[in-house]
């Protein structure tokens, strides 16, 4: 039975990237609009696959 | 601050920088900071009238000089054969500034001044031989046709004679007699001849008629090739008439008539050979004429070609020196020292730039005396400038259109890049419709350099100044539609599914089987072509709506944060940002932590119904503590619903009353120091206007002083309550209205991929199936319609909607959370942007 684990999972690795995201963006005059672009990129997109893939966890009701 | 880099989270910090500029190098330094681009002037004489203003001669002269390129213009775009106009780019610069500077513009004056007088005796002289042309043509056509009617009256003459002959015998003194009469009956007829309009000849007939008592014979023909007139264009058509009377009375009359009826009268002579004479005559001058207007044509077009070649030149040269004499016109002058004041905003990180710009002003005019820029202290508000690149630039404009951000608050701008078009491609979600936008976007972007020289209509140029925007809006679109597995309505089978389907029952309807195997990454494609599969969607896309809407709602009061501390409001926090989160998060977010639990569940474990999470928040709402142990979702959860809504409950009168209090306390706390507030704020003012101005004389500072009085707060505590009031009903209503709006996620999602399921269905489905030529023919036709109405209407119109309703959640929902938006935008002196006003 699928279960919640893959979405804890993959939340631990998308915070793992947001890091990244926020530490390694070169000092320059765009670093805040990259940073700020990827660390809410990531975090949209996630969002959206975690919903979905929850959506579909226990389905209540069967496809007819 | 000098070497941070500049961000989109706030705006810049601007100084108000004062200026010295002795007289010699002031129109230099000005251009010089106009091609910068980074100074906004003051007006430092407001009350002045225009027409008193120090500089009005010099912008007299420009004005003049743009009414005359602006004429030259008009009448270079009347021609019929275009006459190129040589571009901006590709032509030589004429110098406005170093010493040569004002001989240049004299000299441009004058030769404007002088193509002009040149131009306007040519269209002058073209236009009188124009006219006389058309007046020889027609006397050419009234002299043809008249001898017409001769030639006709001549025959009949003839026949008259015959039947004189037969009547009487006539004898030989008779014969000369009758010779005699009749050639004088021939002509005894005096007539008049002329032209007139093909409309008006009824009535001029009929009038005649009326007046002279049928005592005419009048006779007309057409003439068949109109007459244009050349100054507007219009054709008229015009008749030929001839008018036999005889005495000088009806003769009077029938000249007045015409006269008053617009007809031209032409002399015409009796005698044919008279007649033909004249026709020469007519026709040689006629020849003359036209080789005349052939050449004052050429002249003309010769003129205008060379002006054609230097018209952007000039017009740019006389854009730039009006802006430089009406910026000037904004400084004042100091008597004393000859120097102009100028006073303007700055942002503090260009400071060096600035004055660098000004050495160079100096340099390049040659004097020695440089300008003195110092800072001045100001409480007045700095407009807002963000840096923008061209990235960057449209999405700060769509979220500036809703209102410019106070100086240096937080910029929803900065945050939009990805959550506009996020939230834009959840109502969108289609890959095939996203990868079309995308390219679309992408071939734009390729196009930028070239694009951005031409002048591109309206539309398209609205297209192409969001370009990024919409390049974003197709990757994230891309995304989407990968979560929501629709491919141009169908879906993509890339892992394997999680339901079988077995064979069909006795009713034709099959219950798919769960296989117990996750679709790893959106949804499932067997919920595709499913019946229920609506119904599946429908719940799945509102409740992600709804925790959507509550996250970024969240995110957005969040950033009240940062303006608090900035502005150091501590007072911000703890009576508005704190209850406002503890309000919203403990009716939304636990609705949204409800949705995440309830799909965590496996219920077909459980002994409970799933509960219907609508019917429970609002049971939480006007039943609080009463939960139905059959339908509960979790145990504990009455107790757990009653603190919560105390917790919300409590926020109401916490967010009403905790700032009226404070700062009311605060209002006594000043009265109480024996200070009245007005005088308090105002000595402080004076204070630090006084010594920066301590030199100059009374005419300057009292203008500075008075208009910082204008500044001043209210701190009317009436005021504060009733807008404490509006706030807290504002943001407590808005809490709910606003979740329920971010619905439009769902709903528009909906509507799209029902669209396209639709268009799909109702056009290539019910092709696919034929076969032969004639089948793969239509085939064909229906594929080309459908990619068309794909584009047109999928795309753009369901495009511009989404886009629309991503706006309005940008500006309505998420903004009242935190945007104050009371700034006013930097408008710096920059001859780059004069152009793109025009």
């Amino acid at each position: 039975m699928a279960s919640v684990i893959p979405v804890i999972f993959i939340l631990a690795v998308v915070l793992g990237l947001i890091a990244c995201g926020y530490l390694f963006v070169p000092k320059g005059p765009h670093q805040t609009t990259i940073r700020t672009a990827i660390m809410l990129t990531l975090a949209s997109c996630y969002l959206m696959w975690m919903v979905t893939y929850m959506a579909q966890l226990h389905p209540l009701i069967s496809k007819s | 601050m000098g070497d941070d880099y500049p961000t989109l989270f706030r705006s810049e910090q601007m100084s108000l920088m004062q200026f010295l500029i002795p007289t010699e190098v002031a129109h230099d330094t000005v251009a010089e900071l106009g091609e910068l681009g980074n100074v906004q002037f003051k007006d430092l004489n407001p009350a002045v009238n225009p027409f008193q203003r120090s500089f009005v001669g010099e912008i007299r002269r420009t004005e003049e000089m743009t009414r005359r390129v602006r004429s030259f213009e008009s009448q270079i775009q009347k021609e019929k054969d275009v006459v190129p106009i040589r571009p901006l780019y590709d032509s030589a610069p004429l110098l406005t500034v170093g010493p040569s500077a004002a001989h240049n513009i004299d000299e441009l004056d004058v030769t404007l001044a002088e193509h002009e007088k040149r131009l306007v005796q040519m269209n002058d002289s073209y236009k009188t031989l124009s006219e006389r042309t058309r007046e020889l043509v027609e006397a050419r056509h009234v002299l043809r046709e008249t001898a017409v009617f001769f030639e006709k009256a001549e025959t009949q003459h003839t026949d008259i004679r015959t039947s004189f002959d037969d009547s009487s015998a006539p004898l030989l003194q008779h014969d000369d007699r009758e010779q005699q009469y009749s050639s004088t009956v021939q002509f005894d007829l005096e007539f008049i001849a002329g032209t007139i309009d093909r409309t008006r000849i009824s009535t001029f007939e009929r009038v005649l008629w009326r007046v002279l008592r049928g005592n005419l014979y009048m006779n007309h023909t057409d003439i068949t090739e109109p007459f244009v007139d050349p100054a507007t264009g219009t054709e008229t058509r015009k008749n030929v008439f001839i008018i036999f009377a005889h005495g000088d009375a009806l003769l009077a009359k029938i000249r007045k008539v015409a006269e008053s009826m617009g007809a031209t009268l032409y002399p015409i002579d009796a005698n044919a050979d008279k007649r033909s004479d004249s026709l020469r005559e007519v026709t040689a001058r006629l020849e003359d004429l036209e080789t005349v207007l052939y050449n004052t044509g050429l002249n003309r077009r010769s003129k205008l070609l060379k002006i054609g070649e230097n018209l952007a030149r000039w017009q740019d040269v006389v854009r730039k020196e009006k802006a430089i004499y009406e910026t000037m016109n904004l400084f004042n002058f100091d008597v004393r020292r000859k120097t102009l004041v100028a006073e303007g905003w700055v942002p503090t990180r260009d400071l060096t730039t600035v004055q660098l710009a000004l050495r160079h002003a100096t340099e390049a005019s040659g004097t020695s005396v440089v300008p003195i820029l110092h800072e001045l202290r100001t409480s007045k508000t700095p407009p807002t400038f963000t840096r923008t690149n061209k990235f960057t630039e449209g999405f700060q404009t769509i979220m500036d259109a809703y209102g410019i951000a106070t100086y240096q608050e937080v910029n929803p701008g900065l945050f939009a890049i990805v959550t506009f078009p996020f939230l834009f491609a959840v109502m969108f979600g289609d890959i095939g419709h996203g990868l079309i936008i995308f390219f679309a976007a992408l071939y734009m972007i390729y196009q930028e350099k070239k694009w951005a020289r031409q002048e591109l209509d309206e539309i398209l140029g609205q297209f192409f100044y969001g370009r990024y925007i919409i390049l974003l809006m197709g990757i994230f679109s891309v995304y989407t539609g990968l979560m929501y597995n629709d491919i141009f309505s169908k879906s993509l089978h890339i892992w394997h599914s999680g339901w079988d389907f077995p064979e069909p029952g006795s009713n034709g309807v099959s219950y798919a089987v769960s296989n117990g195997h996750m679709y790893p990454f959106g949804v499932d494609p067997a919920w595709h072509g499913a019946d229920n599969g609506l119904v599946f969607t429908n719940s799945y896309k509102m409740k992600m709506s709804i925790v959507l809407g509550v996250i970024h709602m969240t995110f957005a009061l969040c950033l009240q944060l940062p303006n608090h501390i900035k502005f150091k409001r501590p007072l911000d926090i703890y009576a508005n940002f704190i209850p406002q989160m503890i309000f919203l998060q403990s009716i939304f977010g636990y609705l949204v932590v409800c949705i995440l639990y309830k799909w965590s569940i496996d219920w077909s474990t459980r002994d409970t119904e799933p509960p219907s999470l609508l019917n429970m928040l609002i049971a939480m709402l006007l039943s609080p503590g009463k939960v139905d142990a059959n339908a509960q979702l979790y145990p504990g959860q009455s107790f757990i619903q009653v603190v919560l809504l105390l917790l919300a409950m409590v926020c109401v009168p916490w967010m009403l009353c905790m700032k009226p209090y404070f700062q009311w306390k605060e209002i006594q706390m000043i009265q109480g120091q024996g200070y009245v507030g007005l005088s308090h704020h105002n000595g402080g003012h004076r204070e630090s206007t006084d010594e920066v101005l301590e030199s100059e004389e009374e005419g300057n500072g009292r203008v500075i002083v008075e208009e910082m009085e204008e500044e001043h707060e209210q701190h009317d505590f009436s005021e504060v309550v009733i807008h404490q009031i509006i706030h807290t009903i504002e943001f407590c209503l808005g809490c709910i209205s606003h979740t329920a709006s971010y619905l439009r996620l769902w709903a528009l999602s909906l509507a799209h991929a029902q669209l396209s399921e639709v268009l799909w269905s109702m056009t290539i489905e019910k092709f696919l199936g034929m076969s032969g030529i004639f089948g793969t023919i239509t085939l064909a036709i229906v594929v080309v319609f459908w990619f068309s109405a794909t584009v047109f209407i999928l795309c753009i119109m369901e495009g511009l909607s989404a886009f629309l309703h991503a706006l309005r959640l940008h500006w309505v929902e998420a903004n009242s959370k935190h945007y104050q938006g009371e700034g006013y935008l930097f408008t710096p002196l920059s001859f780059a942007k004069l152009d793109e006003k025009e």
